[in-house]
């Protein structure tokens, strides 16, 4: 059987965060995260959609795994993201993205890359 | 003759010190000795819709700018001075950087008690709480739950960098409260954030640092730093924010 997926298309920005955030919480309810979990995929998505165009709309979708959840979201825009993403582990005392995102969730990757468009993967499993 | 030690010093010495010969330890010592005030006048505006730990955070600036504008001349003990200030920046606060958008009142309320519940939970479980977990303490629903912590985003804290003169640019005012950390390195990569890194006050950093350098959990830094996690969160994200922002 298919996991259960939720896809949302939203404008970027930070207005729109709230939305994504409500999403969110009501998928962490559902996998019983703990608050500090769902914090920590809160603020990688929005760093991630910080990366987004705010001329184009991005697209998440939230895939709920037996013990987490998968995220996608894109495109964001930056094909020197790729890289820094794709890259080798960030060195200690380097505050970069792939170093927020090593923290606060299990794993991520670049799924896409095409024409400077990628598409960002998530991984956030339960702890308890 | 040994060195005197500015703990020993009356509140008039060190205010004498740090205006007349710009000696910042007096102004930091007159800060800490004083903070215990700053949190029982924060406490009378407690459950307001707010962390206690902001409403501390807000009275703190209060009473620095109070040091910083202390007159010698004036025959009046600091803490007679400095009581209006940080009850006036308290004040200012509520009314200039209240709600963003409207919440109801019952929302504020529930955001209110979040934080201190949710360290309790903490404690007491050995972990972070799940959304259901806070809604069973608080007898409402998970959707409840996540509508009050979303309407604290809703909330736009104070900033912690209005210095002295609330005038923007100021150097910060907690800037001047704990150690300077070099521990980041500099960087060309394009996703890094180390260039603004430097112009965090000291604790944001410090904050930045135990959490994405250490790995520490924002629970631990909360117990750390003697905040709450909400407010470890919120400070981490404005940080983020900031930081961003001023690369951009």
């Amino acid at each position: 059987m298919p996991a259960d997926r939720i896809e949302l298309t939203t404008p970027t920005g930070r207005d729109w965060e709230p939305v994504i955030r409500m999403i969110l919480g009501g998928i962490a309810d559902r996998l019983d995260l703990g608050f500090d979990e769902l914090d920590d995929l809160q603020l990688a998505v929005e760093r991630l959609l910080a990366e987004g165009d705010p001329e184009d709309p991005v697209t998440l979708s939230f895939e709920l795994l037996e013990r987490g959840v998968r995220t996608r979201i894109g495109p964001l825009r930056d094909t020197a993201l790729a890289g820094a993403l794709q890259g080798p582990p960030p060195g200690p005392g380097e505050l970069t993205l792939p170093r927020i995102l090593s923290t606060v969730v299990d794993s991520y990757g670049v799924e896409s890359a095409v024409d400077g468009r990628l598409v960002v993967r998530l991984e956030k499993a339960v702890r308890k | 003759m040994p060195p005197v030690s500015p703990s020993t010093l009356t509140d008039r010495e060190l205010l004498k010190r740090y205006h007349e010969a710009g000696d910042a330890s007096a102004r930091e010592t007159l800060v800490q000795r004083h903070l215990p005030l700053v949190r029982s006048l924060a406490r009378r505006y407690a459950g307001r819709g707010e962390a206690l730990d902001d409403i501390e955070q807000v009275g703190a600036i209060g009473l620095i700018k109070a040091i910083d504008r202390y007159e010698l001349s004036r025959e009046v003990a600091l803490t007679t001075y400095a009581t209006p200030n940080v009850v006036g920046e308290i004040k200012r606060h509520f009314r200039d950087k209240g709600w963003a958008i409207r919440v109801p009142r019952a929302l504020q309320e529930l955001n209110g008690k979040m934080g201190p519940t949710i360290e309790r939970l903490t404690s007491r479980l050995g972990r972070s709480p799940s959304i259901a977990e806070i809604a069973a303490e608080f007898d409402t629903s998970p959707e409840q739950v996540l509508e009050a912590l979303e309407a604290g985003s809703a909330y736009a804290p104070a900033s912690l960098s209005v210095g002295p003169t609330g005038e923007e640019g100021d150097l910060d005012p907690m800037e001047t409260i704990g150690s300077e950390d070099e521990e980041f390195e500099r960087t060309d990569d394009r996703t890094s954030l180390e260039p603004a890194l430097e112009r965090l006050p000291a604790r944001e950093r410090e904050i930045l640092r135990m959490r994405f350098e250490d790995g520490l959990t924002q629970t631990q830094i909360a117990d750390q730093i003697g905040i709450s996690q909400m407010h470890v969160s919120r400070l981490i994200r404005r940080s983020l924010d900031r930081m961003r922002d001023q690369l951009t």
